[in-house]
This record gives C-alpha cells, sequence and structure tokens, in this order.
C-alpha cells in the first residue's frame, strides 16, 4: 500500500517497503494446481461431514388405512373421554339430588302422627334428663 | 453473478454446490494468502483455510447479509487463525513465536523464502507483533481494506484499528533499523 494520497499518513519506509514486497511475495508462492485441488478436497469434505445415512423408504402395506385408523381412535378417544365425563357429571348431580318436600301438601294427619313420635321422644328424653340431675343432686346432698 | 445473489442462490437450495464453489474461486486467494502471511507454514495455512470454508457452508444459510460477504469471510478467517495460533501455543513447549523464528531461519523448500537479511529481519518483526495486530496491519497493507472493515473482521474499533496499523509499522520500522 504505497500510494501518494494517504490522508492517513500511513506512509511506511522504503526499506520496510521493499521488505514487505519481498514477504508478499513469497508468501504467495503455492504448489501448481493448487486452488483447484483445494476446491475438490473440500467439497468432497463437506459431503462426508455433510451426509446422513441414507434410508430406504418404508412402503407400509397399511398407508392407505393408516388415516382411517388416526381418525377412529382419535374418535374412540373422544367419545370414551364423553361418556366418562357424562357419567361423573351425573353421578355428582345425584348425590347432591335431595327430594324436598312441601309441608303445605302434607295431609295433616301425617303432620300430627310426626310431631306425636317425636313429642314422646322429646319428652322421654328430656325426663330421662331430669332424672339424672336429680339423681345428682340426691347423693351431692347426701 | 454478485456475491449477494449467489448468497440467495444458496440459501433457497438452488444449485447450492454451483452457488458456493463460485463463491469460493473469487474468495479464496485473497483468504488464503492473508492466512498464510499469519502462519507462514503452507499446511497450517491449508487447514486453517479448509475450517474457514467448511464454517461458511454450515453458516451460510444464516447469513443475513448484514454486511459484505467478504467481511463476514475475514472475521472468520481472523476467528480461526487465531484459535490456530492459540492452539498451537498450548499444545507446544515452544511458543509460536519460536517456531515463527524457525521457519525463518529453517524455510521450507516449498516455501522457498528469500534469506536476505532485511527478510529475516521482517520476517521476526512480524513474528513479534500480536497477532491481532498483525492481522490488522496485513488487511490494511496487502488488501487495502478500510478501517471501518477492519474493525467489523477483528471486533474493534476504528480507532483501534488504526492505532494497531500504525503500532505495527512503528515496530517494524524500529527492528529493521537495528544492526
Amino acid at each position: 500500500m504505497n500510494n501518494t494520497n494517504d490522508p492517513e499518513n500511513e506512509s511506511v519506509s522504503k526499506e520496510l517497503e521493499e521488505a514487505l514486497k519481498s514477504f508478499a511475495s513469497n508468501t504467495k508462492q503455492v504448489p501448481a494446481g493448487y486452488f483447484d485441488q483445494f476446491e475438490l478436497d473440500l467439497m468432497q469434505k463437506i459431503k462426508a461431514t455433510g451426509q446422513a445415512p441414507l434410508k430406504a423408504p418404508i412402503i407400509s402395506l397399511f398407508s392407505n388405512q393408516k388415516k382411517y385408523l388416526v381418525a377412529a381412535s382419535l374418535l374412540f378417544a373422544i367419545a370414551t373421554g364423553y361418556l366418562f365425563m357424562n357419567k361423573a357429571a351425573n353421578t355428582s348431580d345425584s348425590i347432591a339430588n335431595v327430594e324436598t318436600i312441601d309441608i303445605k301438601t302434607l295431609p295433616d294427619e301425617l303432620i300430627e302422627a310426626y310431631v306425636s313420635n317425636n313429642e314422646l321422644v322429646a319428652e322421654v328424653e328430656w325426663n330421662s334428663a331430669i332424672e339424672a340431675v336429680g339423681a345428682n343432686l340426691t347423693s351431692t346432698n347426701n | 453473478m454478485t456475491d449477494q445473489a449467489l448468497i440467495i442462490q444458496f440459501q433457497n437450495g438452488d444449485s447450492k454446490e454451483g452457488a458456493f464453489t463460485q463463491l469460493l474461486k473469487r474468495h479464496q486467494a485473497p483468504v488464503f494468502f492473508q492466512i498464510k502471511k499469519m502462519v507462514l507454514e503452507h499446511a497450517d495455512a491449508d487447514d486453517i483455510a479448509q475450517a474457514v470454508w467448511i464454517k461458511v457452508w454450515n453458516k451460510l444459510d444464516g447469513f443475513k447479509q448484514e454486511s459484505a460477504f467478504s467481511t463476514w469471510l475475514f472475521r472468520i478467517a481472523y476467528n480461526e487463525t487465531l484459535n490456530f495460533i492459540a492452539q498451537k501455543k498450548r499444545l507446544k513447549t515452544h511458543s509460536t513465536q519460536n517456531e515463527l523464528d524457525h521457519n525463518v531461519a529453517h524455510p521450507s523448500s516449498q516455501d522457498a523464502l528469500k534469506e536476505t537479511a532485511v527478510q529475516i529481519k521482517l520476517e521476526r518483526a512480524i513474528a513479534e507483533l500480536p497477532e491481532k495486530q498483525r492481522f490488522v496491519f496485513m488487511l490494511r497493507y496487502y488488501e487495502a481494506f478500510d478501517y471501518e472493515k477492519i474493525a467489523s473482521i477483528t471486533g474493534t474499533t476504528v480507532g483501534g484499528a488504526k492505532a494497531n496499523y500504525h503500532q505495527a509499522v512503528k515496530k517494524m520500522t524500529s527492528i529493521l533499523e537495528q544492526d
């Protein structure tokens, strides 16, 4: 690089310039046909490293039916899932369902019988409780 | 076809090999000589150049053309060369500088170096330069790349590239002036 226009002030001494010229000339020496051979060697290497083992094409006997099998499997899965979810919902609903009875619809005799029965039970339980407390008082006084 | 067109052809998968070999033919010589100026040994330069172009093949699909192809290519060459030199330094007991000195004193018949006193001094001077400085100098002096391009290639600033160049010139001049 030794042009007269040297805005970067990069001129080198004459001695260095001559030495650099010889240096370049020496390093540019390559064997005859080197670059052609380089290209061949390089492309061989690239092909060798980039080549994956060839796979024989697989001819499937079921190639046509495969898509139908896949579709059928999917439908089956969806249907099973739906049924499962549906059954679960029904079971939970049935547990949650509690039959409610409107008392106004009940006949009076039924209501009276219920109250009487439960009143008797309540009275017995109440008497038992009183007796128990009374027994305790008696024992304490003694 | 321009580099851009060849790259697009490669990336589209249209005759990938054809596009690649065209790029190779166009750019392989300057890249190779740049590498050889760094390592001097032909066999080493050959190994590095092969590694560079294999990397180009593998990465060209992802090259977005935000810079010129040659910038990107020389950047790969720069990295591969410096990695090679660093690896050689680690593997050998003697430093690369000693090896360069050895090459200078005992040039291979294949390289056929002219053994003038000045030549020997110059090559010693070049060997003493840090690798990055050496690479910058070679790109600027021999390839006449502008400093923006050199900065992109070497991952430095324009100011840094200029400083590298001037320091390299100063050092080589000083060594040549020694008796």
